[in-house]
């Protein structure tokens, strides 16, 4: 169908859409307390060929924003169990222990 | 030289330089794609609307086509999202449900693009699975980050031992790797985490199938104590819990007597 929906707001790409893959982490400086995954892949200097744990941990409470491609979860059938809503409470805390929220 | 190098890292902004303005992120090896499954997704259409037009069927991507007990099993598993990107990653992350919190007999799915969580696939057939079953009641609050580890040690390639240690002078001599996903499951009573391998050992007592075989214990060794946190000879077997254990495709679908179960 050629049909095109009218009244479209087209979104700029965001920060996350628009940003490159680092081709060359030996130029990247991190700020300090961050761990560079050069260090924990040497010898192996300019493409990591891992990433620990640990490093990719420090992204979790950086990276919150949504990515532009993530479809609305209601669309997807993805949505919290409603019996555990109902239950009160028990989501916000479950969601807490994985650093989901705030 | 010296100064070309400080301009470019001037240049150069990570989430942890900037935050709002990175212009940068990190490359996973792999791209991956998150597929879902629930009661609420059977027989669901999603609308081609602006919003959520994006790939629904997988079954183009795979050359020469996949059987089509493959394609009955695919038809209520939607696919979330695909990232290659550890930024992108946590975005979605922090942006969708974690398992505590998924409605009973759902299943989450991050397998590497391109391969469909079925075994019929061609990354899949000659492969198996590590698994551990987990009684719900004592693990609600567990299991988010039993997920969340198991996840990172896939999107960072940490599962596999060979691969993990490899320093290759360049990409073509990396060694692949033996992982191609990672799944959880919500039932009624426990929860389930599975890590997939693209092959299985085979018992033939050849020396590839020995080596095969310890490079696929390492996998469930790293999986029992540097991911779920066990230690490494703790016996986990319970009412509704199993041992950290692995199964060929080809075995589980004996079920019963004949399938040769490894156990870590």
């Amino acid at each position: 169908s050629g049909a095109k929906p009218t009244n479209l707001v087209v979104a700029r790409p965001s920060q996350l859409a628009n940003a490159r893959h680092i081709d060359d982490f030996s130029v990247v400086n991190y700020p300090d307390g961050v761990s560079s995954p050069v260090a924990e892949n040497a010898p192996a200097a300019h493409k990591p060929r891992h990433y620990s744990r640990d490093f990719l941990m420090q992204f979790m409470g950086i990276c919150k924003e949504k990515p532009d491609n993530l479809p609305p979860l209601d669309v997807l059938g993805l949505q919290p169990d409603q019996s555990q809503i109902a239950r009160g409470g028990s989501g916000r805390r479950q969601a807490s222990v994985s650093g989901n929220m705030g | 030289d010296e100064v070309d190098m400080q301009q470019q890292a001037e240049n150069i902004r990570t989430v942890f330089n900037d935050p709002q303005n990175f212009n940068v992120k990190h490359p996973l090896f792999s791209a991956w794609t998150l597929w879902f499954d629930s009661p609420a997704t059977k027989g669901r259409n999603m609308p081609q609307t602006p919003m959520t037009a994006f790939p629904q069927t997988p079954l183009a991507q795979t050359p020469g086509g996949i059987a089509s007990a493959a394609q009955g099993w695919m038809e209520d598993i939607k696919r979330v999202i695909s990232f290659d990107s550890v930024e992108e990653f946590w975005g979605l992350y922090n942006n969708i449900v974690p398992p505590s919190n998924l409605p009973q007999r759902a299943n989450y799915y991050l397998f590497k693009e391109g391969i469909i969580p079925a075994w019929e696939d061609d990354a899949n057939k000659n492969g198996g699975k590590w698994s551990i079953q987990l009684p719900k009641d004592k693990n609600r609050a567990n299991v988010d980050k039993m997920w969340l580890y198991t996840m990172l040690a896939a999107i960072g390639e940490t599962f596999d031992p060979i691969l993990a240690n490899a320093t290759p002078e360049n990409e073509e001599d990396a060694p692949q790797s033996m992982i191609t996903g990672v799944i959880v499951s919500t039932r009624p009573q426990f929860y389930r985490l599975s890590i997939w391998t693209r092959t299985a050992p085979q018992s033939t007592g050849t020396d590839d199938d020995n080596e095969l075989r310890e490079r696929v214990e390492a996998i469930g060794r790293h999986f029992k104590v540097n991911v779920l946190g066990y230690a490494g000879n703790a016996k986990l077997q319970a009412p509704l819990a199993t041992e950290v254990e692995f199964l060929s495709h080809k075995d589980s679908d004996k079920k019963g007597k004949n399938a040769k179960k490894i156990v870590v």
